[in-house]
């Protein structure tokens, strides 16, 4: 193959296994006192790709090329030596929470969630909305609903992912 | 000091990766077809190794076109006929390009990256990363400078978007350099290429962007 445009520090073709597996708590707990802990943080999106390129918290550049059956998740250990190891760690996830006023209320803003292919929630009567990009592009999709005050923005939450 | 054993070799898999998927998205003749025509050249220049699928409604359309252009061996491009929406199988159900890019994969021992097409749609198409590590959304300039205002998903969440035809703005009133701003803004920031397909100008610029994404060194 013809060289890619820069060559990443870390080439990571297979997880090691998981910062809660017994065999690997200690060693990492270990590592962690001497500051041998790195992360390389993701989006919850983003947990589906089975290549992507990422930079960790500490500058290390990481290529990620896993088979197509072995999915990243959050403790993931991309990489170990005898004193340093990159552990993926997953972004707390954002949700936009929706109140209708009323069931036809409910009823439109269904509709708009579907219509628009969000990825939903529900909590009690309300519809959450996980959060890809910023709150008010999201908000600027269904104007009317909000304008109108048939839908009321509740303060947004965090949830791990 | 704890002894530190058993601790594997650090960053060697042992399973078949198998090609890396980058999806080509984008609404009806902003000329994803042209762009992969182009970028097969580039590909093919630095020996990475491709194939093809892509995405008609009840045709093989744009298979046929890529398989007559002469840059791929005509075997390496699939066609999926998606028979519906075009989002559908690239979103909501993409089973049927999951298995032609699995399929590929067991042909093609050797393949480093399989381009999946999507059939022309609008600005709300979305790939599922089920299917694609890494996708493009193809926009022209033709088709408004108001585009990126609109702020469809596809233009926001791709990975790296596409303004093609950009030889055509002094023939429809457009202003390039507004446009491309505006696409910058809304996106934060994300990449944005402009490219004449026709003439392919700054298609290597866009293979460029797929190779340091998700291509490895083998």
């Amino acid at each position: 193959m013809g060289a890619t445009s820069s060559s990443p520090d870390h080439t990571i073709t297979g997880i090691l296994g998981s910062r809660l597996d017994p065999q690997w708590h200690d060693r990492l707990h270990h590592m962690e006192h001497h500051g041998g802990i790195d992360l390389v943080r993701l989006d919850t999106r983003d947990l589906s790709r089975r290549r992507l390129r990422v930079t960790s918290e500490s500058g290390a550049d990481c290529m990620i090329a896993l088979a197509r059956d072995e999915p990243l998740f959050d403790g993931a250990v991309l990489f170990a030596d005898e004193a340093h190891a990159i552990v993926l760690k997953v972004n707390l996830e954002r949700w936009l929470r929706l109140r209708p006023t009323s069931a036809e209320d409910a009823l439109a803003l269904g509709y708009a969630a579907g219509n628009l292919h969000w990825r939903v929630r529900f909590r009690g009567k309300d519809l959450e909305v996980a959060m890809e990009g910023p709150e008010q592009g999201y908000l600027d999709r269904i104007p009317d609903l909000i304008e109108s005050g048939a839908v009321i923005v509740v303060a947004e939450e965090t949830s791990s992912a | 000091m704890d002894t530190i054993d058993n601790i594997p070799a650090a960053e060697t898999g042992t399973k078949p990766l198998g090609a890396a998927r980058v999806g080509i998205g984008g609404p009806v003749g902003s000329g994803k077809t042209a762009l992969i025509e182009q970028l097969l050249v580039h590909l093919a220049k630095r020996s990475i190794s491709t194939a093809v699928i892509t995405n008609d409604l009840v045709t093989a359309e744009d298979a046929e076109r890529l398989r007559k252009g002469g840059a791929i061996d005509p075997a390496r491009v699939l066609a999926v006929e998606a028979g519906a929406c075009p989002h559908t199988v690239i979103r909501e159900d993409p089973t049927l390009n999951i298995i032609a890019a699995d399929q590929l994969d067991r042909l093609y021992r050797d393949l480093e990256l399989t381009i999946i097409e999507s059939g022309g749609d609008n600005l709300a198409s979305t790939f599922s990363l089920d299917l694609v590590d890494w996708w493009i959304f193809v926009i022209d300039v033709a088709g408004g400078d108001d585009i990126p205002r609109k702020r469809g998903p596809g233009v926001l969440q791709c990975d790296l978007l596409v303004v093609n035809k950009v030889d055509l703005a002094p023939h429809v009133g457009v202003d390039l350099g507004r446009m491309l701003e505006e696409a910058r803004s809304v996106r934060d920031g994300r990449p944005v290429v402009a490219t004449n397909c026709r003439s392919g100008e700054n298609v290597a610029a866009v293979a460029d962007a797929i190779a340091e994404a998700v291509l490895v060194a083998r």
